[in-house]
């Protein structure tokens, strides 16, 4: 029953729930948003889904966490969103030294369940967009992810981000410009 | 292109990471706080196994105004749990966690003194009169805040340590996260890897990465505390001549707290260092613009 919940239908109930200590709540909880998380992660850090699974997990440990002392004052989605750049930012941080352009294997590897049975042509496609996604800056990356994989809105993007919604604009169509470059050299 | 960004598959979360998730829900608190010293990653792993044990515990029980405290070694002035309006005391060989209802923990170093001061909803308070404490918090922000006698921090969902001496003088190191030290208007935004001073009745002094110069570290204390004109000047005329990119943290901050006739200087050396984004227009900056200053700093943070 848990696995079909979207973030649309997790109601108040099921955060009061969670609230209470709930096992089954934080499972309905998880379940609405594992593989969007999990999913930003893995594209933030150039595939690497050890990392994304850690990043996942200690996102919704922290959620789990501080969910008792949560208001409602601000959207449930916007404090899950915030956790998860905060995750990604501190992530980028310790990874700073090393970090380097993607590696086209580790992307290669975040094809689709069913990408064997898809024409040739459009996943050819979709491996150059991650591909080249991949490689944008965090500040550029980062947006992007939200808006496409959790179809925030300025204003969501702009709470969870901790910025203008000036800046997320800016940052989007930048990100948009340098994607559009990648994938021309990619082609 | 747009379409194609629509288009990418979402990636299935692995099995395994609720399994993690339970296994940490499950742990018992016991064995968590002592053993010995785990790698940093299973470090935090087990840090989080133990605040959500005590969380899940705390949920399914009346709220209380208590924080559990754990002697970790030596002699305390109390222990089992700690109420609002009273002190713990570690001596020279004792320390002590204290678990902050279900939204952290706090480690109380040898020769502290702390005071609980506030456990209600949208609000836990301790007071650090003396001494060091590390905090690790995992709440919403603003929900957990430290006073010392010379500023409040607020923690922005971090882990940080801060000191302060006999005097008074307190001193912010930001290990994860965000912390805002704050004293009667006046406010520090401290990121991980930076750290910040205070002194009483002047409040936070301005923040600084903590590899950053020491010739930047000991000018910025001269500078904010320092007292009198030559040491203000010769302050900042290091902070400028030796400030990296990344110290942009500091000549920001500076911007706000350095004379009208010395902004100019500080604004040059932001920018030479990391071209003025767009939307940030100079006059405005210089002005002190609210909105302005804000738009500029969360440009900056990328290189913090």
């Amino acid at each position: 029953m848990v696995a079909g919940l979207s973030d649309r239908e997790i109601t108040a109930d099921i955060i009061e729930s969670c609230r209470q200590g709930d096992r089954d709540a934080f499972r309905a909880l998880y379940e609405a948003y594992k593989d969007k998380v999990y999913s930003i992660a893995l594209y933030f850090f150039h595939g690497d889904e050890t990392a994304a699974s850690d990043m996942t997990q200690q996102v919704f440990l922290k959620l789990i966490h501080g969910i008792a002392q949560f208001r409602g004052d601000a959207g449930f989605s916007t404090w899950l969103y915030r956790l998860v750049v905060n995750a990604c930012m501190d992530g980028a941080r310790r990874a700073k030294p090393r970090e380097l352009a993607a590696s086209p294997d580790a992307v290669d590897g975040l094809a689709g369940p069913d990408s064997q049975e898809q024409d040739f042509a459009r996943e050819q496609t979709a491996r150059s967009v991650r591909t080249a996604l991949s490689a944008l800056p965090v500040k550029f990356r980062l947006p992007i992810l939200l808006r496409y994989f959790e179809d925030l809105s300025y204003g969501e993007m702009a709470a969870a981000m901790n910025c203008s919604m000036g800046t997320v604009a800016s940052r989007l169509n930048r990100g948009h410009k340098m994607l559009a470059r990648k994938l021309e050299s990619l082609r | 292109m747009k379409d194609e960004l629509r288009g990418l598959p979402l990636a299935k979360a692995p099995d395994s990471i609720w399994e993690s998730i339970e296994a940490s829900l499950d742990a018992p608190l016991a064995g968590r706080l002592a053993g010995h010293r785990p790698a940093p990653l299973a470090m935090f792993a087990v840090a989080a196994a133990a605040v959500i044990a005590v969380g899940v515990w705390f949920m399914t029980r009346p709220p209380k105004a208590a924080w559990d405290v754990v002697r970790v070694d030596g002699k305390l002035t109390k222990h089992g749990k700690i109420e609002v309006g009273e002190w713990l005391q570690t001596d020279g060989s004792s320390r002590a966690r204290i678990s902050v209802g279900d939204i952290g923990t706090i480690d109380v170093a040898p020769n502290t003194r702390v005071r609980m001061v506030a456990s209600q909803p949208g609000e836990q308070r301790l007071r650090l009169a003396r001494g060091e404490i590390s905090a690790s918090v995992t709440a919403p922000p603003r929900l957990f805040f430290v006073d010392t006698p010379a500023s409040t921090a607020v923690d922005l969902g971090c882990a940080y340590t801060m000191k302060a001496d006999q005097d008074g003088n307190g001193l912010l190191r930001v290990t994860l996260g965000w912390v805002s030290l704050e004293w009667e208007g006046r406010e520090a935004l401290v990121p991980a890897g930076a750290s910040c001073r205070s002194r009483p009745k002047i409040g936070p002094g301005t923040p600084y990465f903590d590899d950053a110069s020491q010739g930047l570290q000991d000018a910025l204390a001269s500078f904010d505390f320092g007292g009198g004109r030559p040491a203000l000047d010769s302050g900042l005329d290091t902070v400028l001549a030796e400030a990296r990119v990344r110290d942009t943290l500091t000549l920001w901050h500076l911007l706000s707290r350095v004379e009208p006739a010395e902004r100019q200087r500080v604004y040059n050396r932001i920018i030479d260092l990391v071209p003025l984004p767009k939307g940030v227009s100079p006059d405005k900056a210089l002005q002190l613009d609210p909105e302005t200053l804000k738009l500029w700093r969360e440009e900056l943070a990328w290189k913090w």
